[in-house]
């Protein structure tokens, strides 16, 4: 059965068990996966598979039911549970599904992977890896090829299809000397072909490079307020407070966000610009989970919140604007220095590589442990970083940003610059 | 029931069938509105094929012979795709299969969705009433089902059946000071059987509203280097993230710095830390795994014994690689994974010090008691998010803490143990490697010197 066939069949099967409303998504994906450990290709890996996700709403309740069966009598099965679940429930207003819109649908990336080309970057990457940087051990590598068919239907007509082929690679390393070894590092990135070479992705190489330079660290000289240059690969630790917490349903409808009453106020200083763009990127998406076809968003502008990254559900709860698409996929826009002109002006602080911290409290509170970092000094790069911590409150942190890079790094599915915060408390040992 | 027989004859060559499906509950109260009320379930066949030192690997989600024969063979052109590419050559992979049958189903009527929503409301509702005073209140209710039934080329035919059920509490508090905390309970069992009334949480919840209050007031720790107590859950956490991780024959080769630790001092002598199949203490742990996703029975890896680094955790090809024996670390997460070197109930075991004997001998410290999440690296060196702790002063337990983090490198904080306490108790998390899996952390309560990040 296609995919919009399935589709089809499960909003009818919805209905025929009693749902008032329905909505179904389906998506159908093959994977080819090439892994590599400890420097060697070890496995080749091809999957297939159906994620389903049926709604039904009836008396103002919901149920919901996710299953990767497609066969006639597992869709009424599961749209018998999906009415069941939402009989079992409590009425609740602001349940609903998409209003009609104008059918659409979305292309992108290959459609089938280049399997000899995936094997031959890999070889070409474990091969250059050993060469250029024969101190990194390469823990881990993943290329994968993903093409996924998508349609999402409901009961009120919407009917969007999407189908997406996109390469991942992931790549995981230490460097090591002797006994001693470096802090893991790692990075992933998306990308719709294999063009160019695997190492030339993101900042792979940079990253490398700096791992074969961390094997003998030492912590900060004591306690100090300072400021801390973010890197790209890095900033998702503190800008995914605001889009997958303080922004989305769960605070705002708790009540806990620290900018429940803060839409069109300054929140991050003047330089701040930060949107989302799903249906460009490689790492992207076309349809959302509440059923309308994904649009790029302002969530911040030159530091003014723009956007809560509301669903359907979250904005009838609040009875605030719901977004227009399903959040991630960020860019932010450059800043006007240079890399090295944002470190040179540091007179004492760190280049925060990569962050290994607690979950941060619900106001923004947080404090971790760099890694893969750098103490800086009087403008230069001093040395490389063990235990060190770095604490302090988010929402302040992008009130205090000193400046934003004109370099940034497109990882396929973000693209950011080096950001430079200020009044950062730094400990060492 | 597993029925092996439409599946025999089909492997040829070494390798796995996998017929595997997950099923799950996800129930979620915010403020007493449901915003998650979901059932899932996602089956299928798998196998992988192993050629001259190459694994393929394939997966489909239907089952039945025909999607036997068919990723069987898919599996099997991949390793040889690559074996003849890379022209490897291995020699035999290590490990006697067994076969057996472990069925952890509910022998009681299964709960009902209405049951359990019931419950969660049940719960919701006597907090709501009870501490009205609360900003926000999520009550979750997560369940999780594995099934998998397993043939390899070896001879192992295993089936097993492995629930858990969870429920978890989180509260907020606003005013001045906004502070939050969460708490579940559960784990090994089917819903019905670990959870017979909500009244039952009433006492746990009650605990959890008490030490928010004291949180809230609290104050933020001084950072750097100090003497700590760290609880049963956070040692549980260091055993599996600092240690367990680090010895995964995989990670060793991937350049963990334990690789040249072995027969080593690498703690106190006063620990000893064991990554546990099925049994502990004369008792089921919290994710059993008596026969492992390569076939291989589940027997109980000595890490560390009074001090000494004495193992890694293997998989059959790294055991291989090591000329060590398997011990059924080999897991998979979905029927779509490859088993990986996983751990399973990881433990430092109890000591013979009173907690209370324990923190009387600190003048100046901190008991920590829960972590918020962790993570380590190759180095060892750690970080854990602490949302509860008591400053100690004079050997008594004094404020509360607001969150907090610790930090250290794992070796050496393990070094720096002078007591351990003689209670113990299991936690449950999910690890996550590639696939998420679930994990058993356990310990004691252990007094040690850890660097505390403060204001």
């Amino acid at each position: 059965m296609k995919t919009v066939e399935t589709a089809k069949l499960a909003i009818k099967e919805l209905l025929e068990a009693g749902a008032e409303h329905a909505q179904c998504l389906a998506v159908r994906s093959a994977k080819r996966e090439l892994n590599a450990d400890a420097g060697q290709i070890s496995l080749l890996r091809t999957t297939t598979d159906n994620e389903l996700r049926l709604v039904a709403l009836k008396n103002g309740r919901r149920g919901e039911t996710l299953c990767n069966r497609t066969d006639a009598q597992s869709l009424k099965k599961a749209a018998r549970e999906a009415v069941e679940s939402a009989l079992a429930s409590q009425p609740d207003a602001a349940h609903a599904i998409a209003p009609e819109s104008p059918a659409k649908t979305f292309s992108c990336g290959p459609k089938q992977p280049d399997a000899e080309r995936m094997i031959a970057r890999m070889e070409e990457y474990l091969a250059q890896s050993a060469k250029l940087f024969p101190s990194v051990i390469v823990e881990q590598a993943i290329l994968d090829f993903t093409r996924s068919e998508s349609v999402l239907l409901n009961s009120n007509g919407v009917v969007l299809v999407a189908s997406r082929g996109v390469y991942s690679f992931m790549a995981v390393f230490t460097a090591k000397d002797g006994k001693a070894s470096s802090s893991v590092n790692y990075t992933v990135m998306c990308t719709d072909n294999l063009d160019g070479e695997l190492l030339g992705l993101g900042s792979l190489k940079t990253l490398m490079e700096q791992s074969a330079g961390q094997i003998y660290t030492h912590p900060v000289p004591g306690n100090f307020t300072g400021d801390i240059i973010v890197t790209p690969e890095c900033l998702d630790n503190f800008l995914e407070f605001l889009t997958l917490r303080a922004l989305r349903d769960g605070q705002l409808i708790a009540g806990t966000s620290v900018y429940k009453d803060k839409l069109g106020q300054r929140i991050a200083s003047p330089g701040l610009t930060v949107s989302s763009r799903p249906a460009k990127m490689p790492g992207g998406y076309f349809i959302t989970p509440d059923g309308y076809a994904a649009e790029n968003v302002a969530i911040i502008k030159d530091g003014v919140l723009q956007n809560f990254l509301l669903s359907l559900y979250g904005s009838r709860k609040t009875g605030l604007k719901r977004v227009a698409n399903a959040g991630g996929c960020c860019v932010i826009e450059p800043g006007g220095q240079s890399l090295a002109e944002m470190i040179k002006s540091v007179k004492k602080g760190v280049l925060l590589s990569r962050f290994s911290g607690g979950a941060p409290s619900d106001n923004g509170d947080f404090s971790g442990v760099a890694k893969n970092s750098y103490y800086i000094e009087e403008g230069k790069i001093r040395h490389p970083l063990s235990e060190t911590m770095v604490s302090g409150n988010i929402p302040e942190m992008f009130k205090n940003i000193l400046a934003l890079s004109r370099e940034r790094v497109n990882s396929g599915h973000s693209i950011y610059p080096w950001i430079k915060f200020g009044g950062m408390a730094i400990s060492g040992k | 029931m597993a029925d092996f027989s439409k599946y025999e004859g089909l492997l040829a060559g070494e390798g796995e069938l996998r017929i595997q499906e997950n099923r799950g509950t996800d129930i979620r109260l915010l403020n007493g509105n449901i915003v998650a009320n979901a059932s899932s379930s996602g089956g299928g066949t798998s196998a992988r094929a192993y050629r001259d030192g190459c694994w393929g690997f394939a997966s489909a989600p239907e089952t039945g012979a025909a999607a036997a024969k068919s990723v069987i063979n898919a599996a099997a052109e991949n390793a040889q795709l690559l074996a003849a590419r890379l022209k490897r050559g291995a020699g035999k992979l290590p490990g006697l299969p067994v076969s057996g049958t472990h069925d952890f189903s509910t022998k009681k009527p299964r709960r009902t969705r209405r049951e359990m929503l019931d419950f969660a409301r049940e719960l919701d509702a006597y907090i709501a009433e009870k501490y009205p005073d609360l900003k926000s209140r999520m009550v979750r209710i997560y369940a999780l089902d594995m099934e998998k039934t397993l043939l390899t080329s070896g001879g192992a035919r295993a089936y097993s059946m492995t629930p858990r059920a969870l429920v978890m509490v989180s509260l907020s508090c606003g005013g001045a000071a906004p502070a939050d905390l969460s708490d579940w309970w559960g784990g090994f069992g089917e819903f019905g059987d670990r959870f017979s009334s909500p009244k039952r949480l009433y006492p746990q919840i009650d605990r959890l509203y008490g030490h928010l209050l004291c949180k809230a007031s609290g104050i933020y720790p001084q950072g750097g280097i100090r003497e700590c107590i760290l609880g049963p859950e956070l040692a549980g956490i260091l055993a599996h993230e600092a240690i367990g991780h680090t010895v995964e024959a995989d990670l060793v080769l991937g350049g963990s710095v334990a690789a040249d630790k072995i027969g080593k001092k690498a703690a106190s002598p006063l620990v000893t830390l064991v990554d546990f199949a099925h049994t502990a203490l004369g008792k089921t742990c919290p994710v059993p795994v008596y026969i492992d996703d390569e076939g291989i029975e589940g027997r109980d890896a000595v890490i560390i014994e009074e001090g000494m680094l004495k193992t890694f955790l293997h998989n059959r090809e790294s055991a291989a690689h090591f000329g060590a024996e398997p011990m059924g670390n080999a897991r998979a997460y979905q029927f779509s994974d490859e088993p990986l070197i996983r751990m399973r109930n990881t433990a430092i075991l109890p000591g013979k010090s009173a907690l209370e004997e324990m923190t009387a001998s600190i003048d100046d410290g901190y008991y920590f008691m829960k972590s918020s999440n962790g993570q380590a690296d190759s180095t060892s060196e750690f970080m854990f998010g602490v949302p509860l702790g008591y400053e100690i002063k004079k050997g008594k337990l004094g404020r509360a803490l607001r969150d907090t983090t610790i930090s250290g490198v794992a070796f050496d904080v393990l070094g720096s143990v002078s007591m351990v306490s003689d209670e113990f108790c299991w936690t449950e998390g999910m690890c996550g490697k590639k696939q998420p899996i679930p994990v058993g952390m356990g310990g004691p309560a252990i007094k040690c010197r850890v660097n505390v990040g403060g204001r």
